[in-house]
């Protein structure tokens, strides 16, 4: 729907055949065509099945990139051999699309932009030309150079119906007419500028695959294949000398959805005794529906990882880091990367960002609380509201309820005033003021409690007691 | 004080086995007679080697190191500190009693915190000798989990202290965690922490457990000529010492910085009354009102 008229959005051969064309009007498509069944058009929903249809294609090539509305771009550089070639490969491929009564064009060629021209405006539904891409883009049409439709526009006005004639035409006169996405575009299918894609996954060479003529389905075997692909990539790995710090493996089942587990790392790792075991507790949450058919395995983020020595030496922050990093990568793949830190001090009063969370295998900060106000042990995340009574405005409580019981306050320092910082936000989400005085008591029993007062006395904002932390 | 003899128990343990063993095998000289023996000898053996000796931590006051055989703390332990009242709720006290310990078992390592609960505040715990660039912090949200990430963290090397946050100490996984510090040498410490959905009633694991030693601590109030807060004190029962003996302390908590070790032993408590008895006089806890009078005498001695 376009404005106030419904318009179609797409339409299949058979509706082409009988003269309907996107962008036409309903009522028009109706009476040419009165037997037409009008689908609601769901972009949303088509973009997800397109994404899903990315994520199959995860077999052919670790990188494949969504093209809205209606593409996908797969980069096959170094996979092709694997199925025997280009040809074989996108017969493959024809073949396994035509099995989910997926229709589609296929083009294998140098530039991704010369392939989405092929693919819709060439004679074949199956194009695969190297090395010679400008031959065959100069008999397309001018649309097939993706170009805004205005654009397209004035050039067919002037006569300019191939991408041959234009490509005659010398560019500098081009860019002065049609503006410098025209040549960019030009530039593109001619390979002679990289257009930028979102790749399902960074384009990785660090990628091993195994393929069943037997669907699996029994989790020992899906462990099994695991660790026998992360064999083979920790030993190319291990080759080059490199270490990874994030895994993928996809789990490509034979209904075509793609199941994806990753692991991550502290440290860039290519042990496979580690990567296994780091995979196996992921892999019980991994549905294997009517069976997996293809495993693929990735590798990304590698660096250089040279053969660290064993001997355990404290006073070498590295080797004691390479004895935690297994234990951390166990607990970050097990808890996630939130639950894992190490505390950074900032130099910050206020209580809540005096403390920033770090990686925990990150280099020592050396920061420490320089100052010597008093800090609890314990700080709660929200200060907690209570009710508190004192003698005077300035005066800390002499009693205060907290969790059902009434603590006297024995002996009490303080205020300590702490304000909010001017140059930033609000208090957080517990915006409770922006001036806080802040009082360390001490009850009967010896407990000491970190209080806070917010709003004066006299003043329009009432007074609130709050207990923030406790001290040891 | 008199030692009492108790008929059954006169007998020395050699003694007492051997007309059992010897009355229960049909034909003297058997193999059975010589097997078991040796192998008790051999179990013995095996013990005393997984038992390796990993040093301790003298607390710098003779009147709690002669509480222990090794003059100290040891380490490669596993130790269960407990609060009592609002401290098991929001261990505060505890914390700070279990981080100046923790903070001297590092020893070059790392240490490895284990939270049940986001309260967790690195500038009041630098006071107690925690380094907030060598402690690695881990939420979990349960006792199991709690268990297996001070048990993972203490087989590996790098990690020589782990304090673990659980409402109660189960007596396998405890036992579990005893021998795996006993064979890594790190020392664990098991902050009981009750968390506020968990239910009041007492384990009975609570009682039988298979730490080394096992604290109670609760807060003290603090004395001070002057006006305002002087240092906290804390009451620290050692109820529970597995070769030495128990004892209770009036405690005062000092900034690390300024000392060796965090805590200093004000007083004595004078009813420092072994483990069973103690169990007696629980619902009464918190008791240190009692000693009040006793400790200010001989607190300032």
């Amino acid at each position: 729907m376009t404005e106030n008229a419904r318009c179609l959005a797409a339409v299949d051969a058979r509706a082409a055949s009988e003269g309907l064309f996107v962008g036409q009007s309903l009522t028009d498509a109706l009476a040419l065509w009165p037997h037409a069944r009008i689908v609601e058009a769901e972009p949303e929903e088509d973009l997800r099945a397109l994404t899903r249809l990315a994520d199959w294609c995860l077999r052919f090539s670790p990188s494949v990139a969504v093209d809205a509305p209606d593409g996908i771009f797969i980069d096959i550089e170094g996979c092709a051999h694997l199925w025997g070639g280009e040809a074989p490969m996108a017969q493959m491929l024809r073949q396994r699309l035509a099995a989910q009564d997926l229709p589609a064009r296929l083009a294998i060629t140098d530039t991704f932009a010369a392939a989405w021209a092929l693919a819709r405006f060439g004679t074949d539904d199956v194009t695969i030309t190297v090395g010679d891409d400008a031959k065959r883009l100069a008999q397309l049409p001018i649309e097939a150079l993706r170009l805004e439709q205005d654009v397209a526009a004035n050039l067919r006005r002037l006569g300019l119906k191939t991408i041959g004639q234009i490509l005659a035409l010398p560019r500098a006169s081009l860019r002065k007419r049609f503006g410098a996405g025209l040549l960019l575009q030009i530039a593109r299918a001619l390979g002679e500028e990289e257009a930028a894609h979102e790749f399902r996954n960074p384009p990785t060479p660090w990628i091993e695959r195994a393929v069943f003529a037997e669907p699996l389905s029994a989790p020992d075997d899906l462990a099994r294949v695991v660790a026998d692909l992360s064999a083979r990539l920790c030993a190319r790995l291990d080759e080059f000398g490199q270490g990874a710090r994030r895994f993928e493996a996809v789990f490509h089942r034979v209904d075509g959805e793609a199941v994806r587990r990753s692991v991550r790392t502290a440290l860039p790792l290519r042990e496979v005794k580690r990567l296994s075991a780091l995979f196996a507790a992921k892999l019980e949450s991994v549905d294997p529906g009517f069976g997996v058919e293809v495993v693929t395995l990735s590798a990304a983020r590698t660096q250089a990882l040279v053969r660290a020595q064993t001997d355990f030496d404290c006073a070498n922050p590295q080797a004691a880091a390479a004895d935690l990093a297994p234990l951390i990568d166990r607990l970050v793949n097990r808890f996630g990367a939130d639950r894992v830190w190490r505390p950074s001090l900032q130099e910050s009063h206020v209580p809540e960002r005096a403390v920033k969370r770090i990686a925990p295998l990150a280099a020592p900060t050396g920061r420490r609380w320089s100052d010597d106000q008093p800090r609890p042990v314990r700080l709660f995340r929200k200060p907690q509201p209570i009710e508190a009574l004192a003698v005077a405005p300035d005066d800390p409580p002499f009693i205060f309820h907290w969790h059902g019981r009434a603590h006297r306050v024995r002996n009490a320092e303080g205020p300590e005033r702490i304000g909010a910082e001017w140059w930033r936000k609000p208090w957080a989400d517990n915006a409770v003021d922006r001036v806080r005085d802040y009082y360390c008591v001490e009850d009967e029993a010896g407990a000491r409690f970190w209080l806070f007062r917010t709003g004066l006395y006299g003043e329009e904002r009432p007074v609130r007691w709050w207990l923030h932390g406790l001290f040891a | 004080m008199q030692l009492r003899f108790d008929p059954a128990g006169a007998m020395p343990l050699a003694e007492a086995r051997k007309p059992l063993s010897a009355s229960r095998e049909a034909a003297p000289g058997s193999v059975s007679t010589h097997l078991v023996p040796m192998l008790r000898t051999k179990l013995a053996q095996i013990e005393r080697a997984e038992m390796r000796d990993w040093g301790a931590l003298p607390f710098g006051d003779a009147r709690i190191n002669r509480c222990f055989p090794a003059g100290g703390l040891p380490f490669g332990r596993l130790h269960d500190i407990t609060g009592a009242g609002r401290e098991q709720e929001t261990p505060a006290v505890v914390t700070g009693f279990a981080a100046a310990l923790a903070a001297r078992a590092m020893r070059g390592g790392v240490l490895l915190w284990a939270l049940q609960r986001d309260d967790f505040y690195a500038p009041g715990l630098q006071a107690f000798g925690v380094d907030p660039d060598r402690v690695i912090l881990v939420r979990v949200d349960k006792d199991d989990q709690a268990f297996a990430v001070v048990e993972d963290a203490a087989r590996t090397r790098g990690v020589s202290a782990v304090v673990g946050e659980v409402s109660s100490l189960d007596l396998t996984a405890g036992r579990r965690l005893q021998l795996v510090c006993e064979r890594s040498g790190a020392t664990a410490f098991m902050l009981r922490r009750r968390l506020y959905a968990a239910p009041r009633t007492r384990s009975k694991h609570d009682e039988i457990s298979s730490a080394a030693t096992r604290w109670r601590i609760a807060s003290a109030p603090s004395e001070s000529e002057e006006p305002g807060l002087g240092p906290a004190r804390c009451s620290v029962r050692l109820e529970r010492n597995r070769g030495g003996r128990t004892g209770g302390w009036i405690m005062e908590m000092r900034n690390a910085a300024e000392a060796a070790c965090a805590l200093r032993v004000v007083a004595e408590l004078a009813d420092h009354a072994p483990a069973a008895e103690l169990k007696d006089a629980k619902p009464r806890w918190p008791g240190h009102r009692n000693h009040d009078g006793e400790r200010a005498v001989s607190g300032r001695g």
